[in-house]
């Protein structure tokens, strides 16, 4: 039987894996993913533990999540559009201006 | 009557006022006139007063409006009009009229002329408060008056340059100025504490009031007023330790020599410790009083002998006029207050005369001071070798002139009270008074003519000046002669000022007087034979002599100057100067500079962390949601962690 | 006028925002006229300020955010109406004894707003409206210091600034907890300083909270050992700015202590009486002794303003009303005889371009009115009977000496001390000779300085021979305070230690009351 634990796992699994991808990738669009599969690991470990409790909350706020989610992806393609005609390039480590 | 009081004194000051109007104009007899003139108002109505009080036996207390109230604490500009303010009155107005007379001619040349009356005046005014007052507060505001006005005259002549204390041992009159002021403070603090102690204990500072209530305090408060009054006493009158700056004060002009710091302001002590006899006159402060007697004849003993080889001619009678106070302190300390307050009267008297013919002597000699260059001015000077003769002479208290009876009660009140060894003090006191007196006179109008060959060419002060010392002559003649009528005018006052020896005294008073008188006579002759002649037994200048040990020991003062410049003035500048770059600048402020700089220093180094690199940034948040999840790991598990606790 | 307090507190502000729209010609006059109106207006204060009533008057209350009790809540009792008047008397002359200034219309908007600022600080009855007065108080001084001021004047102004903001933080800290102390006692939320006075704080809170205002308040005075921001920021600030900040801006802080410390912490008062008074006694002796090393004529006066200072504080905590009283007079002696000092120090400045002592010498040969000014200033600086001076620092000693008899003998040590510094600089700058080519050619006082430093000396005498005007509406005020202290207190101690005087009429007090 697959039971919550399992669930976790899988979430921590996955975000794992986001994390990873901020912490290496260089290109931005990556970091992008990566935060996408952060965001959803997230989501599994909410309607996981929604479903345990048998409250609604969780799921709510997964969706809540999702549409945030893809908002940011819109904005941020957006961004990252405008960066790659002005610089021609996505790589971070091209992209230093802010260095205090 | 009231209206007297008020006349007496505010003619000074109107007078002080007036001449201020003037103060930075060229100089105008008239302001000098008017001012003589005011005080002679004052001086008029405080005769009045005494004779009033004189005949009907009136005390006159006038209060003339509120000054500080606090809380419970309450102190109007109160004055009071009785036998021991009244006397002082007429002292110090009589002898500032004659001061200011004299003053016209002696500042004749000075450019600040006006200005002098106006400080002059307000010296006056000031010493009015102080002797009127009927409260504590009343007489330090006249306390602190006449120490400003003497700072300020002492620095009259504030242009001088500040010189070695080889040349000058005054250094200049800005130095000596700040000296006394400096000085004086030191013992106002102690005057200050006083006054605490004695309205804490018994709610009010009006004399009436504080004395009234003394039976009821306890020893120890009793003790504590009586030393911090004293204390205040000691630096007004210059008394040792705080005796230095009496000698620099002369410094300033001479009429401002003769007024304040040999006939008026250097008695405020002695005043102030008869003002206070009830106080002094407790069976509990018996201690305190003979410390003041002791210290007295101390001082006198001790002014006296540096006198003995002083040259110059303005220091010794300063001198005089410290060892005097120390009489008057012994006369007080002993319980004599009336005879210290009459020997007070008398030396005011005699004193200014003599100060006053110093000032004609330094006036006609372009203000050389030294003995050693004068002689033989007599032929020159008829008129002041006159005064200063006679000042003498009643100086070292021959008969039958004021001097002698004064001094002669205290001396024997000093064999009354049983205190033989300040008996024999102030017998050897008195020897050593007519010794350096008549050194001074002989070495300046007499002997040798040796300022002659130097470039002095001296003449005698003008008629107006010498008439005006004539009052002066005439009191120190008289003086001595009311003393019994006095003695029954002030034993109005109460019991605490009474004193009568004993018949074994009273028998012996005769001897007693003949023995001082002898070693008097004495003394002069010895001062005569070794000063007063001319031709081959002339005097003559031993160099070899002045290397001696006590000999630099008297004109060194006993070294006291220089041991306060030594180890007082010399590591308070170095403290002062230690405090301010060592501590303040190097510790308080570098320690708020220190964290200021570490916030700095802080902001700075992890500044770096700023690459501008979004990956770097992505990391430092990784880790700090790391140490954040490790730190609610750990509360979770020991159980501080959740709101609910 | 009901709402005198208000105008008071905006009318300064409003002319100064006016102030942008004048011609640069007319600016110093506009600027006086102002500074004159609210002058004119802190003297009507006075003369219809109800001497008999020892408690808040002229009160206006608006609140603005009821849920959390936060109001416009302004007043006036015997001790601030002084230190108000202080504040626009200082403002006027320093502004009218101002000389030639670069963009002398900022500075003068500038001190217009710093009027305001500095009003609303001792009519403010609301601690968030306090705290706002007291902050923005800071601004306009920064202004004046960092763009008026010497050489290092970046350093000195970020200095004052930073230093007296860190205090004011941790004062706001415990101004917070207070009013969350209120809420959790009554259920209500209330920041009126005269809600707080009837809060009855067990000891602990007490000594925390002392603490807190303790440090905002003590950098401001500034005591030892917060004071090093003061030498810098009176060496740096022009003159104008040393005026105000030794006449007004310090006695904010010991404004403060009487304000909230005492009222609202008796016991903890009474416990601190002893720390207190050895951080005074450091700062009397300690700053004198710094003075007196200073070579230059400005920084003496600073570190004598410190050591003045030390007098104030230790009257403070004397517990009783001599004490207090004279502490309070000693604040306004301090403002106008320091302020003075500062002016004509300004004007030598102007002069010379320099404030080396040893420079100058036998300066009274040219400058006598100059001298004569000086001299009487500081007569009353050292404390001479029949000025100024004498009557405050007397009361506070005469009032310490109940606590600690010791302790009043080293404080007294001031009136030595005190001379020993200045009679020094009068020494070396006025006496002596005249040597100096430079010095030969020194102008003495021209009318517009004459004229504003006569009103200061004219204040001077009279209020060293008769004080009773502002002495008695302040020891009202002081009886108040202490009776109302003494009853709060919760220690058997600290109701000892406080004395209220035989003479305090029951019937006039009304403190706390709104």
């Amino acid at each position: 039987m697959i039971g919550l634990s399992h669930y976790l796992i899988l979430s921590a699994i996955l975000f794992s894996i986001g994390l990873v991808g901020i912490l290496r990738r260089r290109n931005i669009l990556m970091l992008l993913f990566a935060t996408e599969i952060m965001l959803n690991a997230t989501n599994i470990a909410f309607v996981a533990i929604s479903d345990n409790y048998g409250d609604l909350t969780g799921q709510m706020f997964a969706f809540y999540i999702i549409a945030i989610a893809a908002s940011e992806v819109a904005v941020g393609l957006g961004l990252l559009i405008v960066l790659y005609k002005r610089h021609g390039s996505l790589d971070l480590d091209d992209l230093a201006s802010m260095r205090g | 009557m009231e209206s007297l009081v008020y006349v007496a004194l505010f003619a000074p000051f109107v007078g002080s006022l007036f001449a201020s109007l003037f103060g930075m104009s060229e100089r105008q007899i008239f302001v000098g006139v008017v001012a003589s003139l005011l005080l002679f108002i004052s001086f008029l109505a405080s005769a009045l007063l005494a004779a009033n009080l004189y005949i009907t036996g009136d005390v006159i207390h006038i209060t003339m409006m509120d000054w500080i109230s606090a809380g419970d604490f309450n102190v109007a500009f109160g004055f009071v009009v009785d036998q021991i303010s009244v006397t002082m009155m007429t002292v110090v107005t009589l002898v500032s009229t004659i001061v200011h007379i004299y003053a016209i001619g002696y500042m004749d040349h000075d450019k600040s002329f006006n200005r002098f009356f106006s400080y002059l005046s307000a010296f006056v005014f000031s010493m009015m408060i102080l002797v009127m007052s009927d409260n504590f507060l009343g007489l330090f505001i006249g306390w602190e008056g006449v120490g400003v006005c003497s700072w300020l005259l002492v620095g009259f002549w504030y242009h001088k340059p500040d010189q070695d204390r080889k040349d000058n041992p005054s250094i200049s009159p800005s130095w000596a100025a700040n000296e006394a002021f400096i000085m004086n403070r030191i013992a106002d603090l102690g005057m200050l504490v006083g006054i605490f102690i004695l309205y804490w204990n018994t709610g009010s500072l009006q004399y009436d009031e504080v004395f009234a209530k003394l039976p009821e305090l306890s020893e120890s408060v009793l003790v504590g007023a009586a030393i911090a009054l004293f204390i205040g006493a000691m630096g007004k009158s210059a008394q040792f330790p705080l005796h230095t700056w009496l000698t620099d004060a002369m410094e300033g002009p001479t009429p401002v020599s003769a007024l304040i710091h040999a006939a008026t302001m250097v008695t405020a002590g002695v005043f102030l410790v008869v003002r206070s006899n009830p106080l002094y006159s407790m069976e509990e402060v018996a201690g305190v009083s003979m410390f003041i007697a002791s210290l007295g004849t101390f001082v006198a003993f001790y002014a006296a002998s540096m006198a003995l080889v002083e040259r110059d001619l303005k220091r010794i009678i300063a001198y005089s006029t410290l060892s005097q106070l120390g009489y008057m302190f012994a006369a007080a300390g002993l319980g004599a207050y009336w005879i210290a307050l009459f020997h007070l009267a008398a030396h005011a008297f005699f004193k200014a005369l003599l100060f006053l013919g110093g000032g004609n002597v330094m006036h006609a000699m372009h203000d050389e001071l030294d003995l050693f260059k004068m002689g033989d001015l007599r032929k020159k000077m008829r008129g002041t070798w006159l005064y200063m003769g006679f000042a003498s002479i009643a100086l070292v208290g021959l008969p039958p002139l004021a001097g002698f009876w004064s001094k002669d009660a205290i001396i024997e009140t000093a064999f009354n009270e049983h205190t033989y060894i300040l008996w024999i003090m102030l017998v050897i006191t008195a020897g050593m008074t007519a010794f350096y007196s008549f050194r001074q006179v002989f070495l300046s109008f007499h002997g040798e003519d040796r300022h002659t060959a130097l470039g002095f060419h001296p003449h005698e002060m003008y008629k107006f000046v010498l008439a005006a010392m004539f009052p002066l002559a005439v009191l120190a003649l008289i003086t001595g002669w009311f003393m019994s009528s006095y003695k029954e005018f002030i034993y109005k006052i109460g019991e605490s000022v009474q004193y009568e020896m004993s018949d074994h005294t009273h028998h012996l008073a005769i001897y007693l007087a003949l023995m001082v008188i002898f070693i008097v006579l004495s003394s002069i002759t010895f001062a005569y034979f070794k000063y007063a002649r001319t031709g081959e037994k002339a005097w003559k200048r031993d160099e070899e002599k002045e290397q001696g040990f006590f000999y630099k020991l008297l004109i060194n003062q006993y070294y006291v100057p220089k041991f306060y410049e030594e180890f007082i003035t010399k590591p308070y500048a170095m403290i002062s100067e230690v405090f301010w770059t060592k501590i303040d600048l190097k510790i308080v402020d570098a320690t708020v500079d220190n964290i200021a700089k570490f916030f700095y220093a802080t902001g700075d180094k992890t500044r770096s962390m700023q690459t501008g690199n979004l990956s770097n940034y992505l990391n430092w948040m990784a880790v700090g949601a790391m140490i954040l999840l490790g730190v609610a790991a750990i509360s979770a598990m020991i159980g501080l962690g959740g709101i609910d606790g | 006028m009901d709402n005198i307090l208000s105008v008071l507190v905006f009318f300064p502000a409003i002319a100064g925002l006016l102030g942008f729209v004048v011609n640069k010609n007319s600016i110093r006059t506009y600027g006086i006229a102002v500074t004159v109106i609210v002058f004119l207006l802190s003297l009507w204060l006075w003369f219809s300020f109800d001497m008999s009533n020892a408690g808040m008057q002229f009160v206006e209350m608006i609140p603005l955010i009821p849920d959390m009790g936060i109001s416009y809540y302004l007043g006036v009792d015997g001790i601030s109406l002084f230190i108000i008047i202080l504040t626009t008397l200082m403002t006027m002359i320093g502004m009218a004894s101002m000389g030639e200034t670069k963009n002398i219309k900022n500075m003068i908007i500038t001190l217009l707003f710093l009027e305001m600022t500095m009003i609303g600080v001792f009519v403010a009855l609301d601690a968030i409206i306090f705290y706002l007065f007291w902050e923005l108080s800071l601004v306009p001084m920064l202004y004046i210091i960092g763009a008026w001021g010497g050489p290092l004047r970046i350093y000195a102004s970020i200095k004052f600034f930073l230093y007296t903001f860190t205090g004011s933080l941790i004062m706001l800290v415990g101004m917070l907890f207070v009013a969350y102390t209120y809420h959790n006692v009554t259920g209500v939320w209330s920041f009126a300083i005269t809600d707080w006075y009837a809060l009855v704080l067990p000891i602990e809170y007490q000594l925390w909270l002392f603490a807190a205002f303790f440090i905002g308040f003590a950098i401001k005075v500034p005591m030892f050992p917060f004071h090093t921001w003061i030498p810098y920021a009176h060496g740096q600030a022009p003159t104008i700015g040393s005026v105000i900040l030794a006449a007004v801006l310090l006695k904010m802080g010991t404004y403060g202590f009487v304000r909230f410390s005492l009222p609202m912490f008796p016991d903890a008062s009474v416990m601190a009486i002893t720390p207190i008074a050895v951080l005074s006694l450091i700062m009397v002796v300690y700053t004198a002794m710094i003075a007196y090393a200073q070579k230059d004529m400005k920084q003496v006066i600073a570190y004598s303003s410190v050591s003045h200072m030390g007098i104030i504080m230790l009257g403070l905590f004397a517990m009783n009303a001599e004490g207090l009283s004279g502490s309070v007079f000693q604040m306004l002696s301090h403002g106008i005889v320091s302020g003075a000092l500062f002016m004509l120090v300004g004007m030598i400045y102007e002069r010379r371009h320099t404030k080396l002592i040893s420079e100058f010498g036998g300066l009274t040969a040219v400058m006598p009115k100059f001298a004569i000014i000086f001299g009487v200033m500081l007569m009353a600086s050292v404390g001479l009977p029949l000025t100024i001076g004498f009557v405050g620092e007397f009361l506070v000693l005469l009032g310490f000496y109940k606590v600690s008899p010791v302790m009043t003998i080293i404080a007294g040590t001031s009136i030595i001390l005190g001379a020993v510094y200045m009679l020094r600089v009068m020494k070396f700058v006025f006496f002596g000779p005249l040597e100096k080519e430079e010095n030969k050619k020194l102008k003495d006082l021209n009318a517009r300085e004459t004229w504003s430093l006569i009103p200061l000396v004219a204040i001077v005498i009279w209020l060293g021979v008769y004080p009773k005007p502002v002495l008695t509406p302040i020891d009202n005020s002081v009886n108040a305070l202490l009776t109302f202290m003494d009853e709060k207190a919760i220690t058997k101690e600290a109701k000892d230690m406080i004395i209220v005087a035989k003479s305090t009429n029951p019937s006039k007090l009304n403190m706390g009351d709104k």
